[in-house]
C-alpha cells in the first residue's frame, strides 16, 4: 500500500505540469531567498517598530540606516512583492519547454498576461499593478503562466496560415485578460481581517475560538496553494479585540483577564506561526537533524536567518512546500495543534493572554513571551509545542526523502 | 568527520547562547515597555495646551489663567513652552505637586501672520507637544487657541496628531477669534490655507468637541477679525466632529485682544473646557494611584 502511494505520488512528480511547476519553484528560489533577507532585515532590523531595532535600538546608532532600509525595501519590493511576475513567467516558459516550444516567447506572452490582468487604472495615468495579485497571486500566477503556454502551443501546432499563427494567440490572450482585469477587480477587494476582527467582537468566546482555528486552517491551507489567507498580516494590534485586550491589561496591570482571549493574536500569531506559516520553523529544525537529502538540508541552512524572524517564503519555494503533497498534512496540522493547545492551556487559566504589543519580526516563541510581558510559561509552552512540532513533522520528512528516492530510480528507467 | 562534529556542537552552542540573550533582552523590553504604557494608561494628567495668536508671546494668557484660578482652592500650574527658530524648547513655570490640570502655554519665537508661518508654527508646537508627552506622561488634554493659535490647533490636528492618536486624546479644543479665512468676509472667497484645511478635515479626530468662540464688536466682526472668517471655519469642523458649537460673545472686552480676558469667555472655558471640578484630594493625591475620580481615564 505505502509502497504504491510512493510509487503514485513519484509518477505524478514526473508529469509535464509537475515538472514545470518545479523548475518554476527552483527559478524562483534564489530570487526570493535573497528578497527574504532583505524584508528581514528592513522590518526586523531597521524599521523603529521592528523587533531588533527595538531591542538593540539599532536605528538609533547604526550610521545610514536610513539609506540601508531604503535599498533593501527597494529589494524586498522588487521581489517578495513581486512574486508573481516571476512565477507567471517561469511557469509559461519551463511549460512551453516540455512541449518543446519557443521558450522566451511564452515567458514575455505570459508576462503580459499577467500583467494586464492585474493593472489598475490611475486618475493620473501611472501604471499601478493590484498589490494583492503581485504579492499574493503566485497562484494564479502559474495557472496563466501555464495556459498561455499551453494556448502557444496549440497555435503553434495547428495548421493556420503562418501569417496569423504568430499574432492570434496573442491578441485571444490580451482579450482574454483584460475581460478577466475587468472581471476581477471587483472580486478581489475583500477584506478579511477586518472581518475577523468584528466576528471576534460580536461572538461568544467559543464560538470565537472555533473561528479562529477554522480561518487559522484556511490561512494555511491558502498559503500552501500559494495564496495570501486571511491571517498572512502579521498582526498591528491596532484591530478593535486587541485594543480592548491592551486596554483591559494596562488597567488591571496584567493580561489575565481581558475580554477577548481567542483571537487570531492571541492564538494564531502567538503560538501557530513560529517561523511563518505551518511552524515551518519546526520544519527547519526537522530536516536539519533529521534529513539525509543534501538538497534539503541546504535550503534549510539559508532558509534559518529569514525564518527566525517569520519569514517563510525560503522554504515554501526551495524544499518546496508549495503544492507538496507530502508536507500539506503537518503544514496545516502542526499550527492546529499548537492553537488547541495553546487555547487549552488560557482555558484553564495557565497562561494569560497575548495582549501587550509584540515588535513586528519577533522570533516564534518569543512572541508569547513579549505579548504577555514575560509570562514563563508561556515561553516554556512555546518552545514545547516546537519541539512537538518538530516531532509531527518528523515522519513526513522521511517519507518525502523516500519519495526522492523513489522519484530518481524512475527517471533512471 | 571530527571537525563536522565539532563544528555542529558549537553551532548548537552559540545558539543557546544567542536564545538566552534574546530572552534576557527581550524580556527586558517588555517590563519597560508595559510599565511605560501602563504610566499613560492611568495618567491621570489632563493639561491644558493654549496656543496664542500672532505677535504675541508666552505672557499672553497670564490674566485668562489669573482669572481662572481666582477662589480656585486647585490653581492650575502654569507652564510656559517657546519654541525659538531653531527647534530649540525653553521651559518655565512647574507642575505643582497634585495638580492634574496644569495649563501649558506653547508660543513661539517666530510669531508672525501668514500662512507660511502657520504651517511653521505647528510644526514648532509638534516639536514641543511631543516633548511635553514625554514629559507629563497625559494619555488625554485640552485644546485652546485665541486667534492664529486655532489655525495653528487646525493645522496640528491635520498634520501631525494622527501620530499621537491611538495613545493621546484631544477631548476638546476651543479656537477664539480663528480667523480661519484670514481677512475675507465671505466664504467665496476662500484663501489657500482654508481650502488646505477643508480638504485634509478628515484627518481630525471624530471624538472631538469644538467651541468657536467669535467676539462681536460690531455686528459683524470683532474689530479686527470678520464673524464671517471665524464661521467659515464651520466647513472645517462641522459634520467632522462629534460635537461643534459656535458661541458669539459681545459686550465689554468683546474686541478682537481682549477676548482671552472676557469674563464670559472664561466663563465658558470653566464650563466646557476644564474637568468638572473634583473635591480636594487631601494629601496622598500625588501618585495618582487610585481609581476613584477623573471620568476619562480610558482614553480610547
Amino acid at each position: 500500500m505505502l509502497v504504491q502511494i510512493l510509487y503514485l505520488s513519484a509518477k505524478l512528480r514526473n508529469t509535464k505540469i509537475a515538472s514545470a511547476v518545479r523548475d518554476t519553484l527552483i527559478l524562483l528560489f534564489p530570487i526570493m531567498l535573497l528578497g527574504s533577507f532583505a524584508e528581514v532585515i528592513k522590518f526586523a532590523f531597521l524599521t523603529k517598530n521592528g523587533y531588533m531595532a527595538r531591542m538593540f535600538g539599532i536605528t538609533t546608532w547604526l550610521p545610514y540606516n536610513n539609506e540601508l532600509s531604503w535599498i533593501m525595501g527597494v529589494v524586498f519590493h522588487c521581489t517578495i512583492e513581486m512574486i508573481a511576475l516571476y512565477a507567471v513567467y517561469g511557469a509559461a516558459y519551463y511549460t512551453a519547454k516540455e512541449y518543446g516550444q519557443n521558450t522566451a516567447r511564452a515567458g514575455a506572452v505570459g508576462l503580459l498576461a499577467y500583467l494586464v490582468i492585474a493593472f489598475q487604472p490611475t486618475a493620473d495615468g501611472i501604471p499601478n499593478f493590484s498589490p494583492f495579485l503581485m504579492s499574493q497571486g503566485m497562484l494564479i500566477a502559474i495557472i496563466v503562466g501555464y495556459l498561455c503556454s499551453r494556448l502557444l502551443t496549440a497555435f503553434e501546432n495547428s495548421k493556420l496560415d503562418q501569417r496569423y499563427k504568430i499574432v492570434s494567440p496573442i491578441l485571444i490572450i490580451m482579450i482574454i485578460s483584460a475581460l478577466i482585469n475587468l472581471l476581477g477587480m471587483a472580486m478581489l477587494k475583500m477584506e478579511v481581517p477586518t472581518y475577523v476582527a468584528s466576528f471576534v467582537v460580536d461572538h461568544s468566546q467559543s464560538h470565537a475560538l472555533l473561528y479562529v482555528l477554522g480561518l487559522g486552517v484556511l490561512t494555511n491551507l491558502l498559503a500552501w496553494m500559494a495564496v495570501g489567507g486571511p491571517f498572512t498580516n502579521s498582526p498591528t494590534f491596532s484591530d478593535a479585540p486587541s485594543m480592548a485586550n491592551m486596554n483591559a491589561a494596562l488597567k488591571a496591570g496584567s493580561s489575565w483577564n481581558v475580554p477577548y482571549k481567542f483571537t487570531d493574536t492571541t492564538l494564531f500569531h502567538s503560538f501557530a506561526n513560529f517561523g511563518g506559516s505551518g511552524v515551518v520553523l519546526a520544519l527547519i529544525i526537522a530536516i536539519l537533524i533529521f534529513s539525509k537529502k543534501s538538497k534539503n538540508r541546504n535550503v534549510s541552512k539559508w532558509a534559518i536567518f529569514p525564518a527566525i524572524f517569520n519569514n517563510h517564503y525560503p522554504m515554501m519555494l526551495g524544499i518546496p512546500i508549495l503544492f507538496n503533497p507530502v508536507f500539506l498534512v503537518p503544514f496545516v496540522l502542526v499550527p492546529l495543534v499548537n492553537m488547541l493547545i495553546a487555547a487549552l492551556f488560557i482555558i484553564l487559566h495557565w497562561i494569560p493572554a497575548v495582549a501587550y504589543p509584540v515588535p513586528s519580526g519577533t522570533p516564534g516563541p518569543l512572541i508569547a513571551f513579549i505579548g504577555t510581558n514575560g509570562n514563563w510559561l508561556s515561553l516554556i509552552l512555546g518552545v514545547a509545542l516546537l519541539v512537538l512540532d518538530v516531532f509531527i513533522y518528523l515522519p513526513f520528512v522521511k517519507l518525502s526523502d523516500r519519495i526522492s528516492q523513489k522519484a530518481g530510480e524512475i527517471d533512471e528507467n | 568527520m571530527r571537525s563536522m562534529k565539532i563544528k555542529t556542537w558549537v553551532l548548537t552552542a552559540l545558539g543557546i547562547i544567542l536564545t538566552i540573550v534574546l530572552v534576557i533582552v527581550s524580556l527586558n523590553w517588555s517590563r519597560n515597555n508595559v510599565s511605560d504604557l501602563m504610566r499613560v494608561h492611568n495618567s491621570k494628567m489632563s493639561p491644558v495646551i493654549m496656543i496664542p495668536g500672532s505677535s504675541a508671546t508666552e505672557n499672553r494668557f497670564d490674566t485668562l489663567v489669573k482669572k481662572l484660578n481666582k477662589n480656585n482652592r486647585n490653581p492650575h500650574s502654569l507652564i510656559k513652552v517657546k519654541v525659538t527658530t531653531d527647534d530649540k524648547l525653553h521651559f518655565s513655570g512647574r507642575l505643582r505637586q497634585g495638580d492634574n490640570e496644569p495649563i501649558i502655554v506653547v508660543a513661539f519665537e517666530n510669531n508672525h501672520d501668514g500662512y507660511s508661518n502657520i504651517k511653521k508654527q505647528a510644526r514648532w508646537f509638534n516639536i514641543a507637544f511631543k516633548q511635553l508627552t514625554k514629559q507629563y506622561n497625559f494619555n488625554n488634554f485640552k485644546g485652546i487657541g485665541h486667534s492664529n493659535g486655532g489655525l495653528i490647533y487646525t493645522a496640528f490636528l491635520e498634520n501631525y496628531y494622527s501620530s499621537y492618536s491611538n495613545q493621546i486624546k484631544i477631548k476638546q479644543l476651543m479656537t477664539i477669534g480663528s480667523p480661519y479665512n484670514f481677512n475675507e468676509k465671505s466664504v467665496h472667497h476662500k484663501t489657500q490655507m482654508l481650502s488646505d484645511f477643508i480638504e485634509d478635515k478628515k484627518k481630525i479626530p471624530t471624538s472631538l468637541s469644538v467651541y468657536f468662540v467669535a467676539g462681536t464688536e460690531t455686528y459683524n466682526s470683532d474689530g479686527l477679525v470678520p464673524l464671517g472668517s471665524v464661521m467659515a471655519g464651520k466647513y472645517i469642523y462641522q459634520g467632522q466632529v462629534k460635537h461643534f458649537t459656535t458661541i458669539s460673545v459681545s459686550g465689554s472686552d468683546a474686541q478682537h485682544s481682549d477676548l482671552p480676558q472676557n469674563d464670559q469667555i472664561i466663563d465658558l472655558i470653566n464650563r466646557y473646557i476644564l474637568d468638572p471640578q473634583q473635591k480636594p484630594q487631601g494629601r496622598q493625591g500625588q501618585q495618582g494611584r487610585q481609581d476613584s475620580h477623573s471620568p476619562d481615564l480610558d482614553g480610547k
